[in-house]
């Protein structure tokens, strides 16, 4: 009876990659957004561009998933915001109302900032919303409850970030998958990717030379991440040599494909931790090597995802 | 208490089909995309002339510690008492993370395509199915709340299946699980299945 079959999953594919590589994109940019509005320097720009961004990224990752359900309807019964009290063990559960509050959060955050930019009071029903008795007392609220609101949204994008990695690691059966590196990988993944984009919003979306020491902030951030995601993965590496034919099998898929060694670990890994190094020991006589940095980073960052998904070999006795 | 389980006999399976037959008739299967509730998987094992075929009966495995359950988000799959796992296709979204969870490979979409393709097969009248969601065996529920055995069961021509009790200490199924002769699938990852196998090899010693 123990003669296996090994095979890998058709279920869950790019669309549940992207789910999560933008879940966790949106949540984490919010939270160091929100972080380095509170602590670091009052930032009203990058607080609109890191909020909105965030929340869309949440809305994509959320609309990606939603598009590929079998039962539109029934998502009503993970919306509730008991879910994840009714199916506590359900990480899906909880990710969904850390993604909801998250966004929640996320917008209250911004809205003072919101309500006082012409450019968005000029914006078609947005505009006439943000003018109502409502949001102005909402606005004051969350000015005076300005640090709560932050934490909330940043507990609920930690929350997002790491629920990413824990719903893979629910699948028993996948060696790959089913061990407590994941959701580590997984949020490091996240924030790292975070840094990249906020240096891409920093240098390309509102550059100010008064930002000149955040962004060298981000790049020795995102260096740090990278450092700790290169380490994550050497143990992975190391774990899925043996101790399993799931995770040596998985181990073969990943280490004899080009696209994961010099797609993700060479060109979306080590040339941007170079390229950061630099940036943070000696400095860049121009933006353009860290906006590389940042872009390989984002695509690394997409990739680590769809090859986790792919490379997760099932072990079927028969 | 009553906990149902089910033995199959790997020496006495002969590959007739004959409960995938029984099985999609009783729960209207997909059969159109070659989804069934319950499979008969025919393999060869080895490459010498020692080389025999297997086949090989496989089916949700309703484990008492299922990991479809715990991590459907929607509280769709849910365990009966007895420890059959169930869906309720109205509260099932169709994420598919159980069907990532189970080890056994033992779930399948059903769809709105599906729904569709069955009033054909199935007549318009005759079809159960009212809204997609994920589908498995359900070892018959339905028929053993009446004192039946599941379709697969009864029909079995080998007598290759047997189903049963395994909190009666009478009953031939949980007797043979007590003495050892029939073993769960992958009993190391925890899911503690309630579908057993007697090996083959065993009977050819």
């Amino acid at each position: 009876m123990e003669t296996m079959t090994y095979s890998t999953q058709h279920i869950w594919t790019w669309w549940i990659a992207a789910y999560l590589y933008f879940g966790g994109l949106g949540a984490a940019t919010l939270s160091i957004t929100f972080l380095t509005d509170m602590y670091c320097r009052s930032n009203p720009r990058l607080v609109l561009w890191g909020a909105i961004s965030g929340v869309v990224m949440l809305a994509l990752s959320s609309l990606v998933l939603f598009l590929h359900l079998l039962h539109h309807a029934a998502v009503i019964w993970v919306l509730i915001p008991a879910a994840f009290i009714l199916h506590p063990t359900s990480w899906i559960a909880w990710g969904t109302q850390f993604i909801i509050w998250m966004m929640v959060w996320g917008l209250l955050y911004a809205l003072p900032c919101m309500r006082e930019r012409e450019g968005f009071l000029r914006i078609p029903i947005l505009g006439s919303l943000l003018k109502t008795g409502l949001a102005g007392w909402l606005a004051n609220f969350c000015m005076r409850w300005r640090r709560t609101v932050g934490w909330l949204a940043t507990i609920n994008g930690i929350g997002t970030a790491v629920y990413t990695g824990l719903l893979l690691q629910s699948f028993p059966a996948v060696a790959l998958w089913h061990n407590p590196g994941v959701p580590l990988l997984f949020t490091v993944s996240a924030f790292s990717t975070a840094f990249a984009y906020l240096l891409l919003v920093l240098y390309l979306g509102q550059p100010n030379e008064d930002d000149a020491m955040l962004r060298h902030r981000y790049e020795l951030f995102d260096l740090i991440l990278i450092s700790a995601e290169l380490l994550i993965l050497f143990t992975f590496f190391n774990y899925t040599l043996s101790g399993s034919e799931s995770g040596h099998r998985s181990a073969q898929l990943l280490w004899h494909d080009m696209g994961w060694l010099v797609g993700f670990m060479g060109l979306g890994l080590i040339v941007p931790f170079f390229l950061n190094l630099k940036g943070v020991v000696k400095g860049w006589s121009s933006g353009m090597p860290t906006i590389a940095a940042s872009l390989l980073v984002l695509m690394g960052g997409y990739l680590l995802r769809q090859y986790f998904m792919t490379a997760g070999v099932y072990a079927y006795p028969w | 208490m009553t906990r149902y389980a089910m033995v199959i006999d790997l020496n006495t399976c002969v590959g007739c089909n004959a409960c995938m037959a029984a099985c999609a008739m009783e729960n209207q299967t997909p059969v159109w995309k070659d989804k069934w509730r319950t499979y008969v998987h025919d393999e060869e094992i080895g490459h010498t002339d020692q080389a025999h075929r297997r086949l090989f009966p496989r089916l949700c495995n309703h484990c008492s510690n299922p990991p479809c359950l715990t991590v459907c988000p929607t509280g769709a799959t849910y365990q009966r008492p007895d420890g059959i796992v169930m869906i309720n296709p109205e509260h099932c979204m169709g994420c598919r993370a159980c069907a990532m969870a189970c080890p056994y490979d033992a779930r399948y979409e059903a769809t709105y395509n599906d729904i569709d393709e069955g009033r054909t097969f199935y007549g318009d009248e005759e079809l159960q199915r009212q809204v997609p969601s994920m589908d498995k065996c359900t070892f018959c529920a339905h028929r053993v709340d009446k004192g039946r055995k599941p379709a697969c069961v009864e029909t079995c021509v080998g007598s290759a299946r047997q189903f049963g009790d395994l909190d009666d200490p009478n009953d031939p199924v949980a007797q043979l699980v007590a003495g050892g002769g029939a073993r769960p699938l992958m009993a190391y990852l925890g899911t503690h299945p309630n579908v057993y196998y007697i090996d083959e090899n065993k009977r050819r010693g």
